[in-house]
């Protein structure tokens, strides 16, 4: 329970929005690749998050212990990216365009399962919760800065 | 009257509060960083109903001897799974969360003040006045 938990917890928040943004702009870079890894087109990624559970410390559980009482549930400890796998939902695109180097025997080029529109929308909501994570920050800061002032 | 000289229970309560205020910051912070994770419900702190509920019982001469004490209440963290507006069962809402924050801060801050003022009166005291 101190204010530098706060800060660890919304550095977790920061770390894994910037780490979606990365990989929104991985999928906008490669929005024309027919060439992926394996031969086929790029495919579409996303990062999957989940909240990391912060009962498992010795500090609560001795809180806990020394308490007796109700304890409720323990606070979080902030959130990670647990992977970041292809989005196989969605099909490739298939544009006809003969001239394409990647063209087959119909002149139809399988293109990215990349939507720009999806990826700004997604980009959009990084950028809000980063911010509310920096702003998480700041008000920490003023705390622990209010904090040092007791006593003085 | 040494015990009222410094502080009792009013600079316990406050000092509690704080502990609170500081819980509260960091529950929020866990609910602003896991606003994109699916499945996540926003925690909540519970703490105000307690302590009135103590402070009551304080001044209550007939309350009965199972009551809380000041100095054993303790900020409880609640999950709440009521709420949720999101196709991904997520219920944290940006806005409320960030005026909880500011709500939060300004409270420790005025009782972060109020410890100090409590303090500088304390040396005003001691050190009679000069």
């Amino acid at each position: 329970m101190s204010i530098g938990t706060s800060l660890q917890i919304s550095a977790s928040g920061l770390t894994a929005e910037r780490l979606r943004l990365d990989v929104i702009s991985n999928n906008l870079a490669n929005v024309n690749t027919t060439r992926g890894a394996d031969g086929q087109p790029f495919r579409r990624q996303e990062v999957v998050f989940a909240s990391r559970n912060g009962g498992g410390s010795f500090a609560s559980a001795l809180s806990s212990a020394r308490g007796g009482g109700r304890t409720g549930d323990a606070a979080g400890a902030g959130v990670q990216v647990v992977s970041i796998r292809p989005d196989m939902g969605r099909d490739f695109k298939v544009v006809h365009d003969p001239g394409h180097p990647d063209a087959d025997a119909q002149g139809n080029v399988k293109m990215p399962n990349v939507e720009p529109v999806v990826e700004m929308v997604d980009m959009i909501s990084a950028t809000r919760a980063y911010e509310a994570g920096v702003t998480a920050i700041n008000s920490a800061k003023q705390m622990q800065a209010k904090a040092l002032e007791i006593g003085r | 009257m040494l015990d009222r000289l410094f502080g009792g229970d009013v600079l316990v309560a406050t000092t509690k509060a704080l502990d609170a205020s500081a819980l509260r910051q960091q529950v929020i912070a866990n609910n602003l960083a896991n606003v994109n994770t699916p499945g996540f419900k926003r925690q909540d702190v519970q703490f105000e109903d307690q302590l009135s509920r103590a402070l009551a019982q304080k001044s209550n001469p007939c309350a009965p001897a199972s009551s809380v004490a000041i100095d054993k209440i303790r900020p409880c963290v609640v999950t709440v799974n009521s709420t949720s507006e999101r196709a991904d069962g997520n219920n944290v809402d940006m806005e409320m969360e960030n005026v909880n924050m500011a709500d939060n801060t300004l409270r420790f801050d005025a009782l972060a003040q109020s410890v100090a003022g409590f303090f500088a009166g304390l040396k005003a005291v001691i050190s009679g006045g000069k």
